[in-house]
């Protein structure tokens, strides 16, 4: 593999660089470096308090301003039928950086600020308005209902009072020397009316029954129309009552047990005239606020219209800015040199792009002075980088679900991309299965520009994100699915079967022609199709996993080259293979030795190969003679047996004992080792005196804080190992068992496929009648989602999450040590998910 | 006449398409993944194809039917 070009196969070689960023262009360099991508700055400042870094007024400005947007946001969402946001490609950019940027950060604050304000005020007034249209419309009804009391009293007491038809006649009076205009205070009986919530009318009534001792008389109606609150939407029905009473005390009681209950009292005059005028007045000062109100809301569309145009641009400079002041506040400040330190973790292939970044920010602020980028050598663990393509992420995200690889270690994401769609397919092996989801696949990825923009929602924005994997996976399933002969579970006759039924026999005779791609299609509806195929799926996927773990295992080897651990090879990687291959490898072989050999041929019967393992172990040496599987069996396993035994002190014991001879050369030469090995001690690379040299002032860059060490302690050497040997061959026999899951669900699958078909379509596909096509219709309908939902879908992410286990347990357990940590540089279009 | 021959010969061949994919396959930042793509593809490919070739080359059983099958050969 060259070395020009970034390969999956390890993650990329990093660099620790230390930039020095004049004051003046530290923004615009943030900001160009985030748009790049491709830094991870280091917090030089762990210990200081978020509160007391040197960046905090401009955050907290910049959190006022996100604020504002964000109740921008919340104000335009409640309207959104009405008022379009223009989306971020079609604003016109704010320009952040350059000389003028600060200048453009001030106007925009003080344009939301002041765009704040006007929407406080207006939906102030809004809700003022609204309050008052609301005690207007009480005061209406109050109004109206009132004077339907005082008519219907009117008529009742001209039966009892002889005189006056003027409507000014109080209703009871013991005085007949009252006449005409009164005020409501001046009567005799005297009257208290308003509005109460209909729920508490009843508890109302006893409430005064009690109070008053039944010295009253109380009349109430309903609103028919509920009141609306503006601002929960929350309806109210309420009741009009007037409680007519005599005397200063009981009204005032009436009164405050009114005000109690959370009723509104409204004063009305006894004098229908005057009542009349109340109530066109009332209507009158009605319409006004209607109109008011409507403008209110008009002019607060407008503003909202206005913000929408910018709102998104908005939103994108307020997040930006925050992520750079939020970057710079992780920079060491030297303040007598008005320089900020930063350190950070660049991919080295990428420094050249990363010193023309620099440049072109000098280039952009205006200002003269750049930013100087230095290499720094150091012993920390640099984060691990894969760098991927649209095609290529979704494996290695998957990958990485598992654990992210340590720095430069053999990156099982590279294999993934085709060992994981086919282990899939092993189980998932359908052509017509495949085909849909192949299809599917191939929608996804032929709509992705627009389907990247818009909001996918959480399941099919996972969907979309493994297209690739889905596309990869379709393929190889209609390969497999032309293997087992699997269309729909029926199958394809391609070629001449190799089996022929002479004289309508039930009992098939094999031509001697192998049916040469894929399954028999003689063996379709035999009685004992599931014997024979369950056998062939079995063995393959003995065969199939034996092959993945031993590649899974050979993988090991270049990390042991990489990270000059030689020896490893001697002590892990060979006896390992040896005990995997002399035991599960030799039963492939003799898995596909037995299927080699004719049988009808051979003097001996086929022997069980269960069976012959099982003795191998139990019985070394004694193979009996009618049951042997080739000559010379018994001396071959013994020795393999042999070969197995040996590799279990190898991997127990070699490993540690070199680890204890090393420490007796260390010691024995006379080194203090600080626990530690002689490696560490080379590995380490004192750079202190570099950055001496470089820094007078008060600045100086944290790059050596803490060491790594790896506790080389013999003891741990020794523990780990022990670990080791038991989980390898333990897991040997464990892993090549599960391997079998591939067996069990393509069975599953081929079963439930002809379940669906027998209880929809079978027999119905020929239809003799109206009924017969009806039936075909409904069955078909039916068959397809099922087949969509149940074999496609669910069956798919079972055999998904299968394949997946196999890659996690049985593949990365033989070479997989992780432990890295991800790469993660500042990034502008990264964040683009999160909200402002 | 069934033989173990066609199994060596897609061998060969699958060996050489491997040998072509990791030769030819142009520089540039995608060739690890193209070759390792390729050359596992082929290899897997082969391996389900050939274990199913050999489990059907001397057959230890006979398809058996309840009622004659009415299948063209």
């Amino acid at each position: 593999m060259s070395d020009d070009y970034p390969s999956l196969l390890r993650s990329e070689r990093m660099s620790l660089v230390q930039l020095f960023v004049p004051t003046e262009v530290a923004h615009d360099t943030v900001h160009e470096l985030g748009e790049l991508g491709d830094v991870q700055f280091k917090d030089l400042n762990p210990s200081v308090n978020p509160f007391q870094r040197s960046f905090v007024g401009e955050i907290r400005r910049i959190d006022d301003m996100s604020r504002r947007t964000r109740f921008f946001d919340a104000q335009i969402e409640k309207e959104k039928d009405v008022v379009p946001v223009r989306p971020l490609y079609e604003c016109a950019p704010l320009l952040t950086v350059g000389p003028r940027s600060a200048q453009t950060v001030d106007e925009l604050d003080t344009t939301l600020s002041q765009y704040e304000s006007k929407l406080t005020t207006l939906n102030e007034s809004y809700q003022t308005l609204s309050e008052r249209t609301r005690e207007l419309t009480e005061a209406r009804h109050v109004l109206r209902e009132t004077a339907v009391f005082f008519d219907k009293a009117h008529t009742q007491t001209s039966n009892i009072r002889s005189s006056f038809d003027d409507s000014a006649t109080p209703l009871l009076t013991s005085h007949d020397d009252r006449e005409g205009g009164y005020s409501a205070g001046s009567f005799d009986l005297e009257f208290v009316a308003g509005t109460i919530e209909r729920s508490r009318v009843p508890t109302f009534e006893r409430v005064l029954w009690r109070v008053l001792r039944g010295n009253l008389y109380m009349n109430h109606t309903d609103i028919a129309e509920p009141f609306i609150d503006p601002s929960t939407n929350a309806e109210t029905r309420k009741n009009v009552f007037i409680i007519f009473a005599h005397g200063d005390v009981v009204l005032a009681k009436i009164r405050k047990v009114a005000e109690s209950m959370g009723a509104t009292i409204f004063p009305i005059d006894a004098n229908a005239d005057k009542r009349a005028d109340a109530l066109r007045e009332v209507e009158n000062r009605l319409e006004d606020l209607q109109t008011v109100l409507y403008n209110t809301g008009i002019g607060r569309r407008a503003e909202l219209v206005k913000i929408g145009e910018s709102l998104r641009v908005w939103q994108d400079v307020v997040k930006k800015e925050k992520l750079i002041y939020e970057t710079l506040n992780l920079f060491n400040y030297d303040v007598r040199r008005k320089t900020l330190i930063a350190e950070a973790w660049v991919p080295t292939r990428d420094l050249t792009k990363i010193q023309l970044a620099l440049r072109h920010a000098t280039e952009e602020s205006g200002t003269s002075v750049p930013p100087i980028l230095h290499e720094l050598q150091t012993s920390k663990t640099p984060p691990t980088f894969h760098r991927t393509n649209k095609f290529t992420e979704g494996f290695q995200a998957i990958m990485d679900s598992y654990g992210i690889s340590a720095y430069q270690e053999i990156n099982p994401g590279l294999f993934a991309i085709t060992t994981f769609p086919f282990l899939f397919a092993v189980m998932f092996g359908d052509i017509g299965h495949g085909f849909i989801i192949l299809i599917a696949a191939v929608y996804m990825i032929l709509r992705e520009k627009a389907m990247a923009k818009q909001d996918n929602g959480e399941i099919i924005g996972q969907f979309f994100y493994g297209r690739y994997i889905i596309l990869m996976m379709g393929l190889f399933s209609i390969y497999t699915g032309f293997l087992y002969n699997d269309l729909f579970s029926k199958t394809l006759h391609l070629f001449h079967s190799g089996w022929t039924f002479p004289d309508n026999s039930t009992r098939g005779v094999y031509t001697g022609h192998t049916y040469p791609f894929g399954l028999d299609p003689a063996w379709h509806g035999a009685t004992n199709a599931l014997v024979f195929t369950n056998s062939y799926k079995m063995k393959m996927s003995i065969v199939l996993g034996v092959i993945h773990m031993t590649f899974a295992l050979c993988l090991q080897v270049p990390n042991h080259f990489r990270f000059k651990r030689k020896s490893d090879i001697y002590t892990n990687f060979i006896p390992q293979m040896l005990f995997l291959q002399s035991i599960f490898g030799y039963l492939v072989l003799c898995i596909l030795y037995k299927w080699s050999v004719d049988w009808t041929k051979s003097p001996v019967s086929p022997p069980s190969l269960l069976n012959m393992l099982i003795t191998m172990f139990l019985e070394p040496g004694k193979v009996d003679p009618e049951k042997q599987l080739y000559p010379g069996q018994g001396f071959v396993q013994t020795v393999l047996l042999g070969i197995a035994g040996v590799c279990v002190p190898w991997l127990l014991i070699s490993k540690p004992y070199l680890a204890w001879r090393e420490m007796h050369k260390t010691t024995g030469a006379g080194y203090v080792t600080l626990g530690n090995g002689e490696e560490t001690a080379i590995a380490r690379h004192s750079t202190d005196e570099t950055l001496e040299g470089e820094e007078e002032g008060n600045g100086r860059a944290i790059a050596e804080g803490d060491e790594e060490h790896e506790g080389h302690d013999f003891g741990d050497v020794v523990i780990h190992q022990i670990i080791h040997t038991i989980e390898f061959c333990l897991g040997c026999i464990s892993h090549t068992a599960s391997y079998l899951r591939l067996w069990a669900l393509s069975l599953a699958h081929a079963q439930l496929s002809e379940v669906l078909w027998s209880m929809t379509l079978d027999g119905r596909t020929d239809p003799k009648s109206i009924g017969g096509w009806i039936g075909l219709g409904i069955m078909g309908f039916m068959w397809l989602n099922l087949t969509i939902g149940i074999l496609c879908l669910m069956e798919g992410l079972s055999a998904f999450l299968h394949a997946l286990r196999l890659h996690w347990v049985e593949g990365n357990s033989k070479h997989f040590e992780g432990g890295g940590y991800p790469f993660a540089p500042l990034s502008f279009a990264g964040e683009g998910s999160k909200e402002a | 006449m069934a033989s173990l021959f066609p199994i060596f010969l897609v061998l060969a061949i699958t060996l050489g398409l491997m040998s072509a994919s990791f030769l030819f396959v142009r520089k540039g930042p995608n060739q690890a993944v193209i070759r390792t793509s390729l050359m596992l593809t082929f290899a897997v490919c082969y391996l389900t194809w050939m274990v199913t070739y050999l489990a059907q080359l001397h057959p230890l059983m006979v398809p058996t039917f309840s009622a004659p099958p009415a299948h063209t050969a």
